[in-house]
């Protein structure tokens, strides 16, 4: 293990060909002190993501993340690793999304000494052994070919609708990348990875917590010594325009059909538009909350399913979290909308009413009293959304990377009070439609599925149970909602073909 | 109506914390009103927030009625179906209005409802919450729409291969006792839940009644405004709760085996199971087990490294020797990368056990875990929430938060003796079940 971590280094140095750089720029940190947090919280973020693998190497980005965080250093074994972080009940990870890879770690400040020469080595030593390759890949395949396809149909829907949405573009693949893609990735192409975008120039690190001066100074002048190179630059590819209801039927034996359904807009966190299509969407699917207008209608009046949410940015593993994600931004994002695993039978029904419901906010906006309460909800929701020093710091890297001037946080409880009705109707009018769509499906009657929507076939809906009769009336329209589908845009894929290259 | 000050020391983490006397960081106060509800305030700095916990010490451990599996937990569901005073779309406006973080969950245990809020609705959320725990209604119709909800939550969790290898575990496990189902419970006790209505209203009588609830207050608020508010809000509910008939599991006489197909595909599974003890900090053997599920088969232990990182025959491997009010599982899981390897792996699970039977733990290591968990605890309390939350089993499991000083305690003071004397004592082959899952398809 030793020869090999020493083989490594010599390649690793070899490639970068100057250590022991300049201090990185203090005034390039993102700091967030507090003084009577008895922990410290680092976040290094490297402008890095999936959007860089390259072609036929997608999970790259991902892969190079986890042989930082989850590997052999140059100076220890990573199962020494681990012993020596045992202790401090510290740890660090890396999180890799399309557009950006952190390095995060949080101690108590007792440990930091302990922890920190782990932590810097993790980011500027890494052994990258073929050992500790094998297994991170024999992870992400495992993740790829059977917990994705097989155990969550709702996670494989989101995936799927993903990538038919930014298909053809470096967008347009899972983080984890491609079954076929990992197969192929070998410890010179996460060497190579590692030289191009882990630079000093390439990093903006961030500091939360009950860190002192020292820590800063001492973190600048460590990322000093990773390689120069200015950022790469991935083109903005903006996704192919819609062709009317696109849809991909993923065939598998499911015993509920998942659905996942959205498309891209232009709309970003910072903009003042943003915050009014926030208050939209807040009402129309208010992630995990009875407050949302789509959960109301699909499971609280009808008991379809578990809930049914929208989305204005991107937001991974929403079934283990109740709150959005810290650094998963992107400069395209989409509008989504998330209907939760639904008996068979009803499948078209509910798509169909997720689609009622999108066509008639488009339609007639928001009514002043929906506005209003949605407005006060939000003002305070909001702070539920970074209630620790770690999310904190968080948001403020996001706030860097979409260039926002303070917090978006402060700012999106401002806007709640200067934000009209009339700017979120028109925010709709702008970012919403209904008509142009990426719908996934997951479902063991695909062909069938398919065929009810090309012929338009009505779907009644019955119940064993007594139901309102503002209801049963609903039901009648929802039932026969024209939602046009053309032939070429329907196809039917085997599980099994999915994520595969 | 009594009160008392519980922790008078806080050590706001200061100074090394493997010399502190007292783990739980912040002082508290208690509060028993007259009908048995106890009630727990937390003060901390967390500017403007509160969280607050109502915890039902009742889960799926309660369902002992046949075909009642998983009713624990469709009763949480109806719990936000609301009041005559505030039906449930006026409750859902109202914790809209203020824009709370509100939702519950449900263990084997316990049944916990949490809200995180700004300050100045404290109010507003004891009123909803009293009202709701005090005067539940709903109609047939809205009970059997929720049943649909329920159902669906199922669904989307048992294409899970862990959910049916925990079903089936359990069920082969125990012999009688309530953890013989998981919490979601059987299936077909889920569809029948909507013919249940009656037996509802019985459970909501027997098991939501003020001795068996917890309130737990953190964060930011005004002590004695909130006791006022607590007295004025719950002293009129009645007490009434009514002890469930739980049966005694016997003791197991041998090792039990099963193979479980999953319709899918999947890396083969192996659960070790162990019929262990009840959570009791004064038991030094079980305290001492907690420990050795880590040092035997966590990420430090020789094992993991061989398996995991030298060898890579298996995806993880790990131990939970969890904390319940009865006889839990310690279990030993393991993903195995290709099935041929199974008996092998299974194996070095027994001479791993077999080693930890014979010989006594290295002190250094011992001391490591130690360390390693009251950081993780104390590290875990930094927000209302987590605070809250982080408390909730432990109250669930005796009725107080005091026992966490108490466990923490006697953690600190167990020897390489007694794990060795934990391994020999449950983790022997007539307290076994070994269950191996596989998928169907390759």
């Amino acid at each position: 293990m030793k020869l090999t971590a020493g083989i490594a280094a010599l390649l690793v140095f070899f490639a970068v060909g100057e250590v022991g750089g300049q201090p990185v720029n203090t005034n390039t940190f993102v700091l967030l002190p507090v003084k009577n947090d008895p922990t410290i919280s680092f976040r290094i973020w490297f402008k890095v993501g999936s959007q860089n693998d390259p072609v036929g190497k997608e999970g790259l980005a991902y892969v190079t993340g986890q042989m930082l965080s989850d590997a052999s250093t140059q100076t220890l074994p990573y199962a020494q690793i681990i012993d020596k972080l045992y202790p401090l009940a510290a740890g660090y990870s890396a999180s890799v999304s399309v557009e950006m890879t952190i390095l995060s770690g949080r101690v108590h400040k007792d440990n930091l000494e302990a922890f920190y020469p782990l932590f810097r080595d993790a980011i500027l030593l890494p052994a990258f052994t073929q050992e500790d390759l094998d297994r991170i890949k024999s992870q992400t395949i495992n993740y790829l070919e059977n917990t994705l396809r097989y155990s969550s149909d709702e996670e494989l829907g989101k995936a799927v609708l993903y990538n038919d949405v930014c298909a053809g573009s470096r967008y347009g693949h899972t983080v984890s990348g491609t079954a076929a893609a990992v197969k192929s990735i070998a410890l010179d192409d996460v060497r190579a990875f590692y030289v191009t975008h882990f630079t000093r120039d390439n990093v903006v690190p961030g500091l939360g917590g009950g860190y002192g001066d020292a820590l800063v100074t001492r973190l600048a002048a460590d990322l000093g010594s990773l390689p120069s190179g200015a950022p790469v630059q991935v083109p903005l590819s903006a996704p192919v325009p819609l062709n009317g209801f696109c849809v991909t039927i993923v065939d598998k034996d499911a015993p509920a059909t998942a659905i996942s359904m959205g498309f891209p807009i232009r709309a970003l966190r910072g903009e003042r538009e943003w915050y009014a299509l926030a208050i939209a969407n807040s009402w129309l699917g208010e992630h995990r909350n009875s407050s949302s207008h789509l959960y109301q209608v699909i499971r609280e009046a009808r008991g379809l399913n578990y809930g049914d949410y929208s989305y204005i940015e991107n937001y991974p593993q929403g079934g283990m979290r109740h709150v959005p994600p810290q650094n998963v931004s992107r400069r395209v994002q989409l509008f989504e909308i998330w209907i939760r695993p639904v008996p068979l039978e009803n499948g078209f029904f509910a798509l169909r009413a997720a689609l009622r419901e999108l066509k008639s906010l488009v339609d007639n906006g928001l009514s002043e009293e929906q506005f209003q309460q949605t407005r006060a909800f939000l003002k305070k929701y909001v702070m539920h959304y970074a209630a620790s020093t770690m999310e904190r710091l968080g948001y403020a890297l996001d706030d860097r990377f979409y260039g926002i001037e303070g917090s978006h946080l402060e700012r999106f409880r401002t806007m709640m009070d200067e934000i009209s009705r009339d700017e979120v109707n028109a925010a709709i009018r702008t970012h919403l439609q209904f008509g142009r769509m990426q719908i996934a499906i997951v479902s063991k009657i695909g062909a069938a599925f398919r065929d009810a929507l090309l012929a338009g076939t009505p779907s009644p809906i019955s119940y064993k149970t007594p139901k309102p009769e503002d209801v049963l009336t609903a039901d009648k329209e929802i039932a026969v909602f024209p939602v046009r589908v053309k032939e070429e845009n329907v196809r039917v894929v085997p599980v099994t073909e999915v994520l595969a290259r | 109506m009594h009160r008392c000050l519980l922790f008078c020391v806080a050590l706001l983490f200061a100074g090394n914390v493997a010399m502190s006397k007292s783990i739980f960081p912040y002082t508290s106060w208690k509060e028993v009103l007259p009908n048995g509800l106890t009630v727990y305030l937390i003060p901390m700095e967390s500017p403007g927030l509160v969280a607050y916990y109502s915890i039902v010490r009742t889960g799926s451990r309660d369902e002992y009625e046949p075909g009642r599996s998983g009713f624990a937990h469709f009763f949480e569901h109806m719990m936000f179906r609301g009041t005559k005073r505030h039906p449930g779309p006026v409750y859902d406006s109202l914790i809209t209005g203020i824009g709370a973080s509100a939702n519950a969950y449900t263990t084997d245990d316990y049944t916990a409802y949490h809200l995180n809020f700004a300050t100045e609705d404290l109010e507003t959320v004891m009123d909803l919450e009293s009202d709701r725990f005090q005067n539940l209604f709903y109609e047939e119709r809205e009970f059997q729409t929720e049943a649909g909800a329920v159902y669906g939550e199922y669904r989307k969790s048992i294409t899970s291969p862990f959910a049916l290898l925990n079903e089936k575990l359990q069920d082969l496990a125990y012999d009688v006792h309530t953890y013989k189902h998981t919490t979601i419970g059987f299936e077909a006790d889920i569809k029948a839940m909507p013919e249940a209505y009656a037996y509802s209203k019985s459970f909501y009588q027997r098991y939501y009644r003020p001795e068996n609830v917890v309130i737990l207050i953190a964060g930011d608020f005004h002590m004695q405004g909130t006791l006022t508010l607590v007295r004025k809000y719950y002293s009129g509910w009645t007490k009434g709760y009514v002890t469930p008939q739980i049966p005694r599991e016997p003791s197991q006489k041998s090792e039990r085996k099963a193979t479980v197909t999953y319709s899918g595909k999947t890396l083969p599974i192996l659960d070790i199971a162990y019929k262990g003890e009840m959570f009791d900090p004064a038991n030094r053997t079980y305290v001492a087990a907690i420990l050795l599920g880590d040092l035997a088969f966590g990420e430090t232990s020789d094992l993991y490294k061989k398996l995991y990182i030298q060898e890579q025959k298996v995806e993880f491997i790990q131990a939970s020797v969890p904390m319940n009010r009865d006889m839990p599982l310690f279990e030993i899981v393991a993903m195995v990368k290709h099935e041929a390897d199974l008996p092998g792996i299974q194996e070095e699970v027994y001479k791993t056990i077999a080693k930890f039977q014979a010989h006594p733990v290295n002190a250094q290591k011992l001391g490591d875990m130690k360390r390693r968990r009251k950081y993780e605890f104390l590290m875990h309390l930094d927000t209302p929430d987590k605070v809250a939350g982080g408390l909730a089993r432990f109250v669930a499991l005796t009725g107080g938060i005091e026992v966490v000083n108490r466990f923490y305690t006697t953690l600190d003071r167990i020897t390489p003796d007694e794990i060795q004397k934990a391994a020999q004592r449950y983790f022997t082959p007539d307290r076994r079940t070994v269950v191996v899952l596989k998928g169907d398809r390759q």
